[in-house]
């Protein structure tokens, strides 16, 4: 663990410098830490794959004594299980006139769009970050036969709520957006409801298992088909 | 009580200090670009420095007011009338009901703000008035202001006047040199690289708006072709691979996987806030120590 100077009022604490599940686990352990402290000098706390970044209130702490606070606090981190993180179902429509990709994901595995619809909803993934739109969550690891890069040019528009698949990463896009991830499928889950304010349903402390659900049900819970 | 909207003008959009503690989920600061002038207007009006404020992009704005209140239009120095009859900024002016404020052309500096006494009564969005449409939250619908908007205020007919000291009022020029935090990735940045940066004269380009400003000038490297995703605090600068530095705002992204070098001082991108396009910038380096005793001396101008 390394703390390092990040602006005047912010620091950030590198758990690590490769991506792994034992370092998620620690930045997710500590970042539980920190939230549990209920320390309104610690303006924001941000956690990511290996990082977790600090803003402070500077009139309560200087630069060192930041450092020696979270020194102290972190020393003796005990990571805690994976299986004490929350699993969430997500249920997802894996239809081709929503999943505009999963017929190109699955040639270029040489399988059937069945088989990328079976890989892709049997596994519990984590959350590694969350960022670039609200409630966007970065979750990982995709089996890697079903590995897919970005699409060469970005679509101008990925309805919400789309399921998609870039490397080894997967997502829901939680609002329309331009984005190159490939399309496998969509839900109706709100992962940033405005009028919960902070109860976003999702958290790096989340784990997330996609369902695949008929067209009827998912049509019956409010989905649309309309791209 | 309210002001109507006669003319919106291209992007004027209510902000207050920003939203903030919601990072964590993808959510920006977002907020006022320019603290300096935003508080010296809710000082001169005895406002809470947490008040919101209208920030002002482009000139035109002219506002209706049907009762009375109080405000101060700080930053960029514009063509400021109250019917027709031309006002100075940077001072409180009481408004009577009829009265219509114009915000003509602006002069220089980039961004003028409005105050009105207590703020605009608006409901706030996670703990805060700033707009920011990509998220579309804050404002009056999580969009700039639009003709024929109303902005509720609470009618104040009490009798404020200040005006701030002449010589506190910054000039905004074409030349600005902003504090660097080297910070972040700055190890990856050689010796050679990091003497170019400090010595080079970087021009704002038409990149620059409240999620960035992009810098050219001479190309600085890293070693590194990019690092794992991580959070980025205001001010930062991020180098990406063309080597051009780019200097992450209010509304920046959460998170970005681009190499920094260090940050810039809050408080220099408050000026930064106000350069036109073409404008020139240099970076000198601060130390950790000097830059947040200068953070608490700005901060503690405000503090009643």
């Amino acid at each position: 663990m390394e703390i390092k100077l990040a602006s005047v009022d912010s620091v950030i604490i590198y758990f690590s410098d490769t991506i792994s599940k034992k370092t998620s686990l620690e930045v997710k352990s500590a970042y539980k830490l920190l939230k549990s402290l209920g320390d309104k000098n610690l303006i924001e706390i941000v956690p990511s794959y290996t990082s977790i970044l600090i803003t402070y209130d500077i009139f309560k702490y200087n630069f060192e004594e930041i450092q020696s606070f979270l020194k102290k606090l972190l020393k003796d981190l005990k990571t805690e299980k994976e299986s004490a993180l929350e699993i969430i179902n997500v249920d997802v429509y894996y239809g081709e006139e929503v999943g505009l990709d999963l017929k190109r994901v699955a040639d270029k595995a040489n399988i059937s769009v069945e088989e990328v619809i079976e890989i892709h909803s049997s596994k519990i993934y984590d959350v590694f970050a969350i960022g670039f739109l609200p409630g966007f969550a970065y979750m990982a690891t995709v089996d890697e036969r079903i590995v897919t890069s970005r699409l060469e040019s970005p679509r101008k528009k990925i309805p919400k709520g789309s399921v998609a698949i870039a490397d080894t990463q997967t997502a829901i896009y939680p609002q329309n957006s331009p984005g190159g991830w490939n399309i496998l499928g969509k839900t109706t889950f709100e992962l940033f409801d405005k009028t919960l304010e902070s109860l976003s349903p999702i958290t790096i402390e989340s784990r997330i298992k996609f369902n695949p659900i008929s067209k009827e049900l998912f049509l019956k819970q409010g989905g649309v088909l309309e791209f | 009580m309210s002001f109507k909207v006669i003319k919106a003008g291209i992007f004027a959009t209510l902000q207050d200090r920003g939203r903030f503690s919601f990072t964590h989920l993808g959510v920006t600061n977002s907020g006022v670009m320019d603290e300096y002038a935003t508080l010296t207007a809710h000082q001169l009006l005895n406002n809470d420095l947490n008040d919101n404020i209208l920030e002002i992009t482009f000139s035109n704005v002219e506002l209706q007011a049907n009762d009375t209140t109080t405000i101060c239009i700080t930053g960029a120095s514009c063509k400021f009338t109250i019917n027709d009859e031309q006002k100075s900024t940077w001072q409180t002016h009481k408004i009577q009901k009829g009265d219509t404020v114009r915000i003509g052309k602006i002069l220089e500096g980039q961004r003028v703000y409005l105050a009105v006494k207590n703020g605009f009564d608006i409901p706030k969005e996670f703990g805060s008035n700033s707009t920011t449409i990509k998220e579309s939250l804050g404002g009056i619908s999580g969009v700039q202001i639009k003709n024929n908007d109303i902005l509720p205020y609470a009618k104040y007919d009490g009798k404020i006047i200040n005006r701030w000291k002449e010589e506190h009022i910054p000039k905004y020029s074409s030349e600005l040199t902003l504090r660097v935090l080297l910070s972040y990735q700055e190890n990856s940045f050689s010796v050679t690289e990091k003497e170019k940066f400090f010595n080079s004269t970087y021009t704002v380009t038409p990149d620059f708006n409240r999620m960035a400003c992009k810098l050219k000038g001479e190309a600085i490297e890293s070693s590194l072709d990019g690092i794992i995703s991580e959070a980025i605090t205001f001010g930062s600068i991020q180098i990406p691979k063309d080597g051009q530095p780019i200097i992450l705002l209010k509304e920046r992204q959460t998170i970005g996987g681009y190499p920094k070098i260090g940050s810039v001082l809050s408080i220099d991108c408050f000026k930064l806030a106000q350069m036109k396009i073409g404008s020139t910038i240099k970076f000198k380096e601060i130390d950790i120590t000097t830059a947040q005793e200068k953070l608490k001396d700005f901060y503690s101008t405000f503090i009643h």
